[in-house]
């Protein structure tokens, strides 16, 4: 049906003036006014499912292998990979067409259970330190890793992309009822440093 | 009054003036000034009354050590002027003064200090019983520390930060920073917290010989120069360390400057090693008036003078026992104050250059002696020195005495992480025995003078914190090492405190007003522990958090208790180290509360929104609280209601039956395709936790509800309880991946067949049945046919991003039929005409299955899961003396519903009402409550007790249940 839209939970008070309609998710390519940066980014559109098993190293979604260490990450094939403990990974498809759905009963979509931002450029890491003491931005973690903990005292999973210097990229989830409080507390965090609300665009572009 | 504006050591400028306004008149300060500094060159010298006596007070300490300085700045009380940085526009009032400082209508309560000696209120004031409420009014109208009015709202910023460092630095001085720099040389993420505005500690404004002609407060900021180059050291300035817990968790505050976004920020650091660096501050001297303004410590006087460019007096006496006096007289002389005396307590061992320098400069040294009283109205202009036994005396006038016993480490940092200290005899400190694991002390605090040790043992620690976090440091460690032994070591410490005085007047204690002859009392009165003492005087528990008397209490009471080992233990401190605001600690403090998909949607139709649990939810409609026309509405048309806040997992695997088994009391085997099951669940006492429906999607694959309030803790009790099994099972939470609506009503099904081409007749899809299709081809459903309003009704779970379009879906089709909104209020009457009960509305921690008439839903005959509670469940099911779950009417119909949890009485408390309402489908007040099982009899007279009913007393007669529909033929309609 045309009108049947998914929304996502996360709504800016920005001006989006350039969107396009995804399976049926509206989303927004780029707001009115991004500025330089550090950017919040709303990703929650993007497909994730959660992988569960026993033998989870007998498991290679979309041909990946899971990283053996829990905590680790991977980036391949536009999908995230998070090993979270021994028998559970996460799995964010970041870039990329939708793929398909993936077989087996280790797998559930949990896209909808979950608002999926991004945090991005410059001062993100002074950002993030007013939310949370996860250490994202710890020099002897290689790049990506997963950390699973409290964002302004939400649990969420965290995966620090990369950083250099006062540079970081930080992707997490929460779940997706906590949203526009999560987004109110980083913006407000953020304000000091310029953080505003971009779209995909912005994202793609890392 | 003239400021120094060339020193090298000044921290203000005085070109830059900040206005402030003080008991009505504006003066004006210089920036970088305290509020207490720019206070004292505007001449003002009693800046509050004491707490008890309401004695003037004075500077003392400039580092907020006492409550001597507590002001009221900017309508904030107990603000510490000395420490706080002066800013424009600045309001500053004097508190606890009736009056002004100067002449304070209260100052006669100092005469009346014999009838207030130690605990004088727990004698006087305890019997009988009822004088104590009325004499604990008047006693808080006279005392206090500044008053804040119930509504008062703090303004200005209050953030937060969480760092993480390898190496946590506490105390920003010479010592602190060596180790900082050590650490840091390593590759580790180190950081600094200082009290003071600027690094340096007591380097800072010495001008002191260090090294090769280098005076120690350019070491001092060549020090913090490297420091601010090295990227890996981030330091925190004007930041106080508050608090130390468990695996180097480090918290502090910081107040923030004019480029910070922040007033105050709370700071929470967690480090794997920590350097404790904190120096000394001085111990009082104990002599007759000792706290009088005029009195003040020889780091107040030096720092009023190198760093904020102010004499103290102009003619002054010394009284010191360190050479850090000898020293401040040197060049406080030098910088034009006329000595008249310093007295040393020692008899030797002083500094001979310093001494010498004395001769040459003609400044008189009494070794031996010590001042025994500060004379002078309300601000001193003699003082009274003697021998140390008190066989010869001289007074001297003057306007300015410098005061120390000698030195103290601040050991807080240490004691809040669990050190254990013990007097120490060469050092006179209470040094620590053990050092927790992974935390170092460093500089001054173990009794080090010699500026080269200081730094020397700084980088000891920095090494030692390295080798914490796993850095190779040994070739490092050991040459520092050597250089620390090369060093002078730990000086031996004056081990006097008070002077041969009776102690009627002096004071150990400034913020309680307590006294030297005050601790004898306690002494007498057989009080033999310090901790024990420091309760009964009250001695070291004001704003100071025992700074003024923490040292010199314990050793006071083993002096006077003849005890030769001194082996009388400081007094507890406890976080935060320094007063801080409430408003600090609360940060941000955003509001962090879920939403469902339907929020925005419910909110454009009106909901008015209340908070439960973590959820906010719609609980009216409108502004009739009543909920009448949404109520009416579900009985008779059909009604939309936003139920996503229930738990919903998915369990799935081999062993998955087994852990459904586990938890929940049914058998759970029995769920039959197409079939909801509803069942509970229990803790290992029978009492219930949890309910909902179970759901079989396929084989090993279920997906079942939790109540709301559960749905956080499901997945770790179904872990818990399965533990040990070796179970092949998963879980997931998909509470907020699906919404809820509930669609109610005799007309649901007419709506529900609108939208969607799967077969929903009630053949088809009867009550208690689920079915999986699509709504407008497009949505996913997981439909339920249950009834817990009591009316034909379906729970349709879809992804919540489709959520708002199903809602608005239903919404159009529902429109010819009447369909509206009902919130949380509407539902919960609905579901008690029904006498559906609501696990914890219905129940509390002691209420059982078979408490609330569900214990139908217990199936006996499994033993083979060990469910969870059944063994209690056995033991319970018929145990006499349980509150049952009963219904009730009011015997008036006419009469108000009583309020929710208002007590069943007779002669005893029977039980509680769990909820009550006025049924406007039934016209009549009905409710459920718990009552002692021998008032759960229907046709029981119950008498209903409200908070602050008196007299009155509501009555109910125990009625059968359910009220609606008791056949439920709605349901199933």
């Amino acid at each position: 049906m045309e009108n049947i839209k998914r929304v996502s939970p996360v709504v800016f008070k920005a001006r989006p003036v350039k969107t396009e309609i995804r399976d049926n998710w509206a989303v927004t390519l780029e707001y009115d006014a991004e500025g330089p940066g550090p950017y919040l980014i709303d990703l929650s559109h993007r497909t994730r499912w959660d992988v569960q098993d026993g033998n989870l190293d007998e498991i290679t979604p979309w041909e990946v292998a899971i990283p053996e260490t829990p905590g680790k990450s991977i980036m391949e094939k536009g999908f995230l990979i998070n090993r979270m403990n021994r028998t559970q990974a996460s799995v964010w498809h970041l870039t990329g067409e939708q793929p398909d759905a993936p077989d087996g009963p280790a797998y559930t979509e949990t896209t909808d259970a979950t608002m999926f931002v991004a945090l991005i450029g410059r001062k993100t890491y002074a950002i993030a330190e007013k939310l949370t003491s996860l250490d994202l931005a710890n020099p002897a973690q290689k790049t990506p890793f997963l950390l699973q903990g409290p964002i302004a005292h939400v649990p969420c999973q965290v995966v620090t992309l990369a950083q250099s210097g006062e540079h970081c990229d930080i992707l997490f989830t929460c779940s997706r009822g906590y949203a526009q409080s999560m987004v109110g507390a980083i913006l407000e965090a953020g304000e000091e440093f310029g953080l505003r609300p971009a779209g995909e665009a912005a994202f793609s572009k890392i | 009054m003239n400021r120094f504006n060339q020193l090298l050591t000044l921290r203000i400028d005085p070109t830059r003036k900040k206005a402030f306004t003080y008991l009505g008149k504006t003066y004006q300060g210089a920036e970088g000034d305290t509020v207490a500094s720019a206070l004292y060159a505007n001449g003002v010298r009693i800046f509050a009354r004491s707490l008890k006596y309401h004695r003037p007070r004075g500077l003392y300490s400039l580092d907020g050590e006492c409550s001597n300085t507590c002001m009221e700045v900017d309508g904030i009380p107990n603000v510490r002027a000395e420490n706080t940085l002066l800013k424009n526009g600045m309001a500053v009032k004097a508190q606890n003064v009736k009056g002004t400082p100067e002449k304070d209508l209260l100052g006669f309560m100092d005469k009346m200090s014999w009838a207030m000696p130690a605990g004088f209120y727990y004698n006087t004031m305890h019997k009988p019983a009822m004088i104590w409420p009325i004499a604990l009014k008047q006693i808080r109208k006279v005392a206090g520390l500044g008053k804040l009015a119930p509504d008062f709202a703090m303004t200005g910023k209050y953030d937060e930060i969480f760092p993480t460092a390898d190496v946590c630095v506490i105390g920003g001085g010479p010592a602190g920073m060596s180790a900082a720099l050590s650490a840091a040389e390593n590759g580790l993420r180190v950081i600094i917290l200082e009290a003071r505005p600027w690094l340096g500690g007591f380097f800072e404004y010495r001008v002191a010989e260090y090294q090769n002609e280098v005076p120690l407060y350019q070491r001092a900021r060549d020090l913090a120069k490297q420091v601010a180059d090295t990227p890996d050291i981030r330091t925190f300035t004007h930041t106080a360390m508050v608090g130390a817990y468990s695996n180097n968790l480090i918290t502090a505050f910081q107040i923030g400057g004019a480029n910070d976004s922040f007033d105050q920020r709370y700071i929470e650091i967690r480090a794997q090693s920590v350097v404790v660096a904190t120096g000394c501050i001085e111990r009082p001297l104990l002599f007759d008036n000792n706290e009088k303004p005029g009195v003040m410590q020889i780091g107040c006087a030096h720092r009023l003078a190198r760093t904020y460019g102010l004499l103290a007096g102009e003619k002054a006496v010394f009284s010191i026992g360190h050479d850090l006096g000898l020293e401040a007289a040197i060049d406080l002389f030098d910088l034009g104050l006329k000595i008249s005396c310093v007295a040393d307590i020692r008899e030797d061992g002083q500094d001979p250059g310093l001494v010498e320098i004395m001769q040459r400069k003609k400044i008189p040294l009494l070794r031996g002696w010590v001042a025994t009283e500060a004379h002078g109205k309300k601000t001193l202009n003699k003082v009274t020195l003697s021998t140390l036994q008190g066989t010869r005396d001289k007074e001297f006038s003057c306007d300015l005495l410098v005061a120390s016993a000698g030195m103290t480490p601040v050991t807080g940092p240490l004691t809040l992480a669990q050190a254990k200290l013990a007097f120490d005899n060469h050092t006179g400190f209470f040094l620590p025995t053990q050092l927790p694991v992974k935390m170092h002390a460093a500089g001054r605090m173990s009794g080090l003078n010699d500026a080269l040790a200081i730094e020397a043992s700084g980088r000891c620690a920095g090494l030692q914190a390295a080798a914490d976090c796993g850095a190779s440091v040994d070739a490092n460690l050991d040459e520092a090492r050597t250089s620390l032994e090369s060093r002078p070591g730990p000086v031996k410490g004056s081990k006097m405190v008070t002077a041969p005085v009776k102690g009627d007047k002096t004071f150990i204690c400034f913020d309680e007003d307590t006294t030297v002859k005050n601790i004898k009392q306690a002494i007498e009165k057989g009080f033999d522990v310090t901790e024990l003492i420091k309760r009964f005087t009250s001695a070291g528990t004001g704003p100071g958090q025992g700074g003024i008397p923490g040292h010199n209490l314990p050793l006071f009471v083993a002096q006077y208790n003849a005890d030769p080992d001194v082996s009388a233990k400081p007094t507890t401190i406890r976080p935060p180290l320094v007063p801080t605001f409430i408003a600090t600690y609360a940060g941000a403090n955003h509001d962090m509360c879920k939403r469902t998909p339907l929020h925005a949607l419910q909110k454009k139709a009106g909901g008015v929104f209340r908070r439960v649990g973590v959820w906010n939810r719609a609980r009216y409609f409108s502004q009739d609280f009543t909920c009448r026309d949404e109520i009416d509405n579900v009985r008779n048309n059909v009604g939309l209601f936003d139920a996503s806040t229930l738990g919903k997992f998915k369990i799935w695997g081999p062993d998955a039956l087994k852990a459904l088994q586990r938890v929940y009391v049914s058998d759970m085997s029995k769920i039959s395709d197409g079939k909801i099951k509803y069942s509970a669940m229990c803790n290992e006492d029978a009492c219930l936790i949890d309910d909902g429906v179970v759901i079989k999607r396929g084989k090993n694959d279920y997906y079942f509800t939790t109540s709301t309030a559960r749905a956080g803790a499901t997945v770790e009790w179904i872990r818990y309880h399965t533990r040990y099994d070796g179970w092949n099972y998963s879980m997931v939470n998909l509470t907020d991946a699906f919404g809820v609506i509930n669609l109610a009503g005799p007309d649901a099904r007419k709506v529900l067949a609108e939208i969607t081409d799967a077969d929903v007749s009630n053949d088809a899809f009867p009550y208690t049945g689920y079915r999986e299709f699509k709504i407008k081809n497009t949505i996913p459903v997981r439909a339920m046919r249950l009834g817990f309003v009591g009316e034909l009704s379906y729970e349709l779970h879809a992804p919540s991003s489709y959520m708002p379009a199903l809602w608005e879906i239903l919404e159009d089709a529902g429109s010819e039929f009447n369909i509206r909104n009902f919130g949380l209020e509407a539902q919960n009457v609905l579901r008690m005409e029904r006498c559906h009960v609501i696990i914890g509305a219905e129940s509390e921690q002691r209420t059982t299955l078979h408490d609330v008439g569900l214990g139908f839903l217990w199936d006996r005959t499994k033993t083979d899961a060990k469910t969870v509670g059944a063994f209690a469940l056995k033991q319970t099911e018929k145990q006499a003396g349980r509150l049952k779950l009963v219904g009730f009417k009011t015997e008036d119909s006419d009469a108000r519903a009583p309020r929710d949890g208002s007590i069943i009485v007779d002669t005893k408390i029977r039980g509680y009402v769990c909820i009550a309402r006025h049924s406007h489908t039934l016209d009549e007040v009905i409710g459920l409550a718990l009552v002692d099982e021998s008032l759960a009899k229907i046709g029981t007279k119950l008498e209903i007790y409200e908070d602050e009913c008196g007299d009155k007393r509501l009555y109910a007669v125990v009625a059968p249940t359910p009220f609606y529909d008791p056949e439920a033929k709605r349901l199933k309609m």
